[in-house]
């Protein structure tokens, strides 16, 4: 065999490998778009499948109309937003004193970060709740508000020690010499310069926590403080119906976290890996 | 503030030479001590107040016999002993090794393959790369329902497909309602939802390896599988190990996947331990033992811990 026919065929190869991986993972949600777009009638009568005739918005309109997912896509949307800005804001400065600033007991509490990182909220999760309780928060989206930062807190935390060490040092001492403060030096020169990190590690933490489930699963019980992926598991019926309106859900839970991932594609790649590979 | 004032005092007080208690408790602390524990502040009550805190109270209550509403009752290593010798225990244990070494497993090949045929002069990199790592970004709980919904033995579609379209069973499968295909169901969910992550990961591994590397090593007449044995595995050993880790430990303690599908079932077939965890605590409210179910492999699980946040380290340079 000649060499530009082996890497042909390599090439052919490595298409029908994407290309098939690429059915897989988008078939799922060309589903979902699809069913909540069907009727009842066709749904249960099997024709054709894989496209909506006559495309009906029924189960959109009792999704928003007789159901509390209206309720829960506001709850979802105040839990995420409140928790992503504390978590931000208190891990990019816990950050930079982590990465910059020389102060007794720093090494140990960087281990302490990333260690915290990496305990998984399944053995914390009944603790917390008694916690939760115990703060009075219990029930409340508050008590997630202030949940859901344990976990983005380290993961930002760390992303941004990464961030901030690149940093060139001289840049914050040029800032000191010229009469800045170290806050001040902090604020005008490294901020600035971090934003993108800051941005990345913010879209993470609103992903993490519009996503969370077993928290929101444990902690609310009042059925109009739920969230959204809580919310949609209770749609689980059985019922042919049911599964028209539990995908429209489907569809609009999923429709921010792409379209914030289309829009901000290179900053969120690099937020979803930083936790691993940011060397 | 208060540092300058006491080195003042000092130095007016036993003279130049010595210093106060004070200057040598802010040397002690570091030149930076003020601003960086005013950052450093809240990063630390929260991690007391909601992890340290509950996970120590969780060490105690798994020690306990606890009931919801009812104080604590100590009783030593009870729960621990009492679920060694359970056996739905023992099968949510064997399960959740079978859910995550076999996840893990073809996670890590899919990723491998993907992250080689993304570093092979493939066209539009960007656009495959973007749209494989959407099921890691879409919500998990989603997912899990849309596969829920594909997974349907009289109305899904997958058994639709199998069945009507491609003629290739006779009859559809109750995919996550018989013993032989839930547990092998679940786990194609897991591996479908993180097997981006791990080829996310390693092309940025992959895209750090010089070109000369493969180059030297072709000259020296390596062929395919020599290079990637001796440059490629080399090159990204660290990131492999720390995915891997990681992974590890997100499958071993997924919730949300096994909960939606089958809540464990049929018949304890699926039973993971987070699942069985909450099953303990929020059905049958025995909240003692179910914490002692969640801490069961809180040794292994802490040396996976230790040895991953070292290798962390150490991509950062500061091992």
């Amino acid at each position: 065999m000649n060499k530009g026919l082996v890497a042909r065929l390599q090439l052919a190869g490595s298409y029908g490998f994407l290309v098939t991986l690429l059915v897989i993972v988008v078939f799922p949600f060309y589903w979902m778009t699809v069913t909540s777009f069907k009727g009842e009638e066709q749904m249960r009568s099997l024709v054709s499948m894989f496209w909506p005739s006559p495309v009906v918005t029924d189960n959109y309109r009792h999704l928003l109309g007789k159901t509390e997912f209206v309720a829960w896509f506001g709850n979802s949307v105040i839990v995420s937003i409140s928790s992503t800005f504390l978590a931000t804001a208190i891990g990019t400065i816990g950050a930079y004193a982590l990465a910059r600033l020389k102060f007794l007991g720093r090494a140990f509490m960087s281990s302490a970060v990333l260690i915290t990182y990496l305990v998984p909220p399944a053995i914390l999760f009944i603790p917390l709740y008694a916690q939760i309780r115990t703060l009075g928060l219990a029930d409340s989206l508050g008590g997630l508000i202030v949940a859901y930062p344990s976990f983005t807190i380290p993961f930002v935390t760390w992303l941004l020690m990464g961030y901030f060490e690149s940093i060139p040092v001289e840049l914050e001492e040029a800032a000191m010499i010229d009469g800045a403060t170290r806050f001040g030096a902090f604020r005008r020169v490294i901020l600035p310069l971090a934003a993108p990190g800051v941005l990345a590690a913010g879209l993470y933490a609103f992903t993490q926590s519009w996503n969370e489930f077993l928290y929101a699963l444990v902690f609310i019980t009042d059925v109009k403080l739920r969230t959204l992926p809580v919310g949609l598991s209770t749609f689980i019926t059985g019922d042919v119906y049911g599964w028209g309106y539990l995908m429209a859900g489907a569809v609009l839970t999923t429709l921010p976290v792409i379209a914030a991932y289309v829009y901000l594609q290179k900053y969120m790649v690099e937020g979803l890996t930083a936790g691993s590979v940011k060397g | 503030m208060s540092i300058s004032t006491a080195e003042l005092g000092a130095k007016s007080a036993l003279g130049p030479k010595r210093e106060g208690p004070l200057v040598w408790l802010a040397r002690m602390l570091g030149p930076d001590h003020r601003l960086g524990y005013l950052f450093i502040l809240p990063t630390i009550v929260l991690v007391l107040v909601l992890v340290a805190y509950p996970f120590c109270y969780a060490i105690y209550l798994s020690l306990t016999r606890k009931y919801v509403g009812v104080p604590p009752v100590f009783v030593g290593f009870d729960n621990y002993v009492k679920l060694t010798f359970d056996g739905f225990f023992q099968r949510a244990v064997i399960n959740s090794f079978i859910f995550t070494f076999g996840s893990v497993a073809v996670k890590l090949v899919l990723g491998m393959v993907m992250a080689l045929v993304l570093t092979s002069g493939i066209r539009f990199r960007s656009f495959w790369t973007g749209v494989l790592l959407i099921p890691w970004v879409a919500p998990t709980v989603v997912s899990a329902l849309n596969f829920l919904w594909i997974f349907d033995y009289s109305l899904g579609v997958l058994n639709y497909m199998l069945v009507k379209v491609f003629h290739l069973l006779p009859q559809g499968v109750g995919w996550l309602s018989e013993p032989g295909t839930a547990m092998a169901s679940v786990i194609g969910v897991n591996i479908w939802r993180g097997f981006p992550f791990f080829g996310i990961s390693f092309l940025a591994g992959l895209r750090a390896i010089p070109a000369e590397m493969y180059e030297a090593a072709a000259v020296d007449g390596a062929g395919p599988l020599l290079r990637f044995r001796h440059v490629t595995l080399p090159g990204i050993r660290n990131i492999l190990i720390i995915v891997m880790l990681l992974s590890t430990i997100w499958t071993f303690n997924d919730f949300q996947i096994v909960y939606i599908l089958t809540r464990g079932g049929p018949g304890g077939a699926t039973q993971v331990l987070p699942v069985f965890t909450y099953e303990i605590a929020f059905g049958a409210q025995r909240l003692g033992e179910a914490i002692a179910v969640a801490l069961y492999m809180l040794p292994a699980l802490a040396a996976v811990i230790i040895v991953l946040a070292r290798y962390m380290r150490q991509g950062r340079g500061r091992a």
